[in-house]
C-alpha cells in the first residue's frame, strides 16, 4: 500500500448560503486545486447526504467535476449519512494508495437552508430506522436526548457539563473566520440567568438549543496525492497514517449496552493500530460534536479518556486549547456548523490547517499528530482518521 | 383483535429480533425469510426517555414524547410515550396506534401509557 498524503485544503464559509450546491462544492474545490498548485485530477469523490432530497439534484458528482473543468477525471457522490465526509475520504485514501489514481479532489457539500428547519429536520430523520424509528417522529436531537439521560444516570454528566461543551465549542469558532456561529455565548446566559430558558429552551429533553449544531450550508475539499506527487508540489508533507471506519446496529435500542457507542471505539482503535499510534500521541483532535454530549462520549470512546471520565476532563480544561488533548479547536460542529456532507472532510481541513501551523489564534502549538472522528447515524456508521506531519 | 408489532425468531437458533433482518444476528445461517413471528409483549418498564419540541413536518401536535422500552421478555423497542411525567425504570403499557400521518395513509406503532 503507498502512502497517501494532503497537498491542498479549501474551504467555504459556513453559512446560510446563496449559491447551487454544485457552485458550493466547486468553490471550495477550486481553493483545494490552487493550494495544491494543481488543475487535473484523476479522481473526484463529492461527499453528500442531501442533493436528491433537499436540492432535487441527483449524480452530483458529474455536475462538480465538469464545472470544475476536470473532465475526463472519474467522479461519484458518496452518500453515507453524517460521515459521508469521512467516507470519501477513505475512498480517495483508497484509491491513491491502490496505486490505481495519483491526485484525487475529495469535496464534501451541504445545502440544507434550501429548506425551512422542520424539513431540514425530517431529512436528516431519514437516516433512522424506517419501521422501528422514524415513523415515530424519532430525529437526530431525540436520539441524542435519550443517549444523554442514560449518560447523566450512569456517568454524572450534567446539564452544566453539556453547557461547557457548548460554550468551549461555540466560543472557539470566534477565532475561526469560516465558522458559522459568529457569537460569543457564557454559561450566565444560557444556564444560570433568569432568561436562560428563554435564550436556550429545550429542543428534546434533556438537550437544550445550544447543546445542538446548527443547520448550516458549505462545502469543504481535500487533494490527496501519492508521495511522489507530493514532493514534486512542494506542500507541506502531511500523511494520512491511519483509516478505520466501523458500523454498530441500525436501530439504536438493539445495543447490549445502550450507553457503549462501539462503532466509534472500534473505527479509532483500527485508525491508530494502522498508523502505529495512540491516543495519547495526538497532539489535536476534531470530535463530531453534533451534540454536546458526544463530544463527552467520543473523547471516551476514541480513548483519550476512560470511559465516564470525558466531562471531568472537561471540567479541568484538558480539552481546551492549551490542555492536553484540545479538541475542536475551531468550533467543531457546534460552532463551525454542520452541513452534513461536508463535516467530514471540514474536519480534516482543520487538522491540516493545524498540522501546517496556520491555525492563528486557535494553533495548537508543536501539533504533529492530528486525529478525526465523522459520526454518522446515530453511532451506527463511523470514520476515524489519523494525520501526521512529516518533516 | 388487538393489533401486534412482531419479533422475529430465528427457526434455526430461536434468537429474537427486533426489527426485522433477513439474515439472524446470531448464527448467520438462516434462509430467505426462515423466522417466525412472535408478539412483542407490550409490558415492560421506562429505560430512557424525551420530549421533542422540534418535530417534523408531519406532526400537527406541539411536543412529542419518545422512549426506549425495556419489555417483559428483555427486547427492546422505541415508542412514542402518551405519559405527562415520565421516570425512568416505571412501568409501561403499550398499546398498537397510529403514530405518523402522511395525507391518506396512517403508520401503526406502539404508544406506551403508565401501566
Amino acid at each position: 500500500m503507498r502512502d497517501v498524503y494532503v497537498a491542498g485544503i479549501g474551504i467555504t464559509t459556513f453559512t446560510r448560503l446563496e449559491f447551487a450546491l454544485s457552485e458550493i462544492a466547486s468553490y471550495a474545490s477550486m481553493m483545494a486545486l490552487k493550494d495544491a498548485g494543481i488543475t487535473e485530477v484523476d479522481q473526484v469523490y463529492v461527499a453528500n447526504m442531501g442533493a436528491p432530497r433537499v436540492n432535487h439534484q441527483t449524480a452530483l458528482a458529474s455536475a462538480v467535476v465538469d464545472s470544475l473543468s476536470l473532465t475526463p477525471a472519474g467522479a461519484a457522490a458518496i452518500e453515507n449519512g453524517p460521515a459521508s465526509g469521512g467516507s470519501a475520504i477513505k475512498a480517495g485514501f483508497q484509491a491513491v494508495a491502490s496505486g490505481m489514481d495519483d491526485v484525487v479532489l475529495v469535496v464534501g457539500v451541504e445545502r440544507m437552508r434550501e429548506v425551512n428547519g422542520l424539513e431540514a429536520t425530517d431529512f436528516v430523520a431519514t437516516l433512522t430506522h424506517p419501521i422501528a424509528e422514524y415513523i415515530y417522529g424519532v430525529t437526530l436531537p431525540a436520539h441524542a436526548a435519550m443517549f444523554t439521560r442514560l449518560y447523566m444516570d450512569k456517568y454524572g454528566v450534567t446539564e452544566r457539563h453539556l453547557a461547557m461543551v457548548g460554550v468551549k465549542n461555540q466560543n472557539a469558532a470566534l477565532n475561526n473566520e469560516w465558522a458559522h456561529l459568529q457569537q460569543e455565548i457564557s454559561l450566565e446566559g444560557i444556564l444560570d440567568s433568569p432568561e436562560a430558558m428563554t435564550n436556550n429552551p429545550y429542543v428534546a429533553e434533556p438537550l437544550r438549543f445550544f447543546d445542538a449544531c446548527p443547520v448550516s450550508d458549505g462545502g469543504a475539499a481535500i487533494i490527496l496525492v501519492s508521495e511522489e506527487k507530493a514532493k514534486e508540489l512542494g506542500r507541506p508533507l502531511i500523511k494520512i497514517s491511519g483509516v478505520g471506519q466501523a458500523t454498530d446496529t441500525h436501530a439504536v435500542h438493539e445495543r447490549e449496552e445502550p450507553t457503549d457507542l462501539l462503532a466509534v471505539r472500534k473505527a479509532a482503535a483500527d485508525a491508530f493500530e494502522m498508523a502505529g499510534l495512540t491516543p495519547d500521541d495526538v497532539d489535536v483532535a476534531e470530535l463530531h460534536d453534533a451534540f454536546t454530549i458526544l463530544e463527552i462520549v467520543e473523547s471516551e470512546e476514541v480513548g483519550f479518556f476512560p470511559k465516564g471520565e470525558g466531562h471531568i476532563a472537561l471540567e479541568k480544561g484538558e480539552t481546551a486549547l492549551g490542555g492536553k488533548i484540545p479538541i475542536n479547536v475551531g468550533g467543531g460542529l457546534k460552532g463551525r456548523g454542520h452541513p452534513v456532507g461536508a463535516t467530514g472532510v471540514a474536519q480534516a481541513w482543520e487538522i491540516v490547517t493545524q498540522l501546517r501551523g496556520d491555525g492563528g489564534e486557535r494553533q495548537v502549538e508543536g501539533a504533529n499528530v492530528g486525529f478525526t472522528c465523522n459520526f454518522g447515524g446515530f453511532g451506527n456508521n463511523v470514520v476515524c482518521l489519523t494525520f501526521e506531519k512529516e518533516a | 383483535m388487538a393489533r401486534e408489532i412482531y419479533a422475529y425468531k430465528c427457526r434455526l437458533c430461536d434468537t429474537m429480533h427486533y426489527p426485522f433482518r433477513m439474515v439472524c444476528k446470531n448464527c448467520k445461517q438462516n434462509d430467505f425469510f426462515e423466522f417466525d413471528t412472535v408478539p412483542l409483549p407490550k409490558e415492560g418498564k421506562l429505560l430512557t426517555f424525551t420530549r421533542v419540541y422540534n418535530l417534523p413536518p408531519q406532526y400537527e401536535v406541539p411536543t412529542l414524547g419518545l422512549g426506549i422500552v425495556e419489555l417483559e421478555n428483555g427486547m427492546r423497542m422505541l415508542g412514542q410515550l402518551d405519559i405527562d411525567e415520565p421516570k425512568a425504570g416505571m412501568a409501561v403499557k403499550g398499546s398498537v396506534e397510529i403514530v405518523r400521518q402522511e395525507t391518506y395513509d396512517g403508520y401503526y406503532g406502539m404508544v406506551f401509557r403508565s401501566a
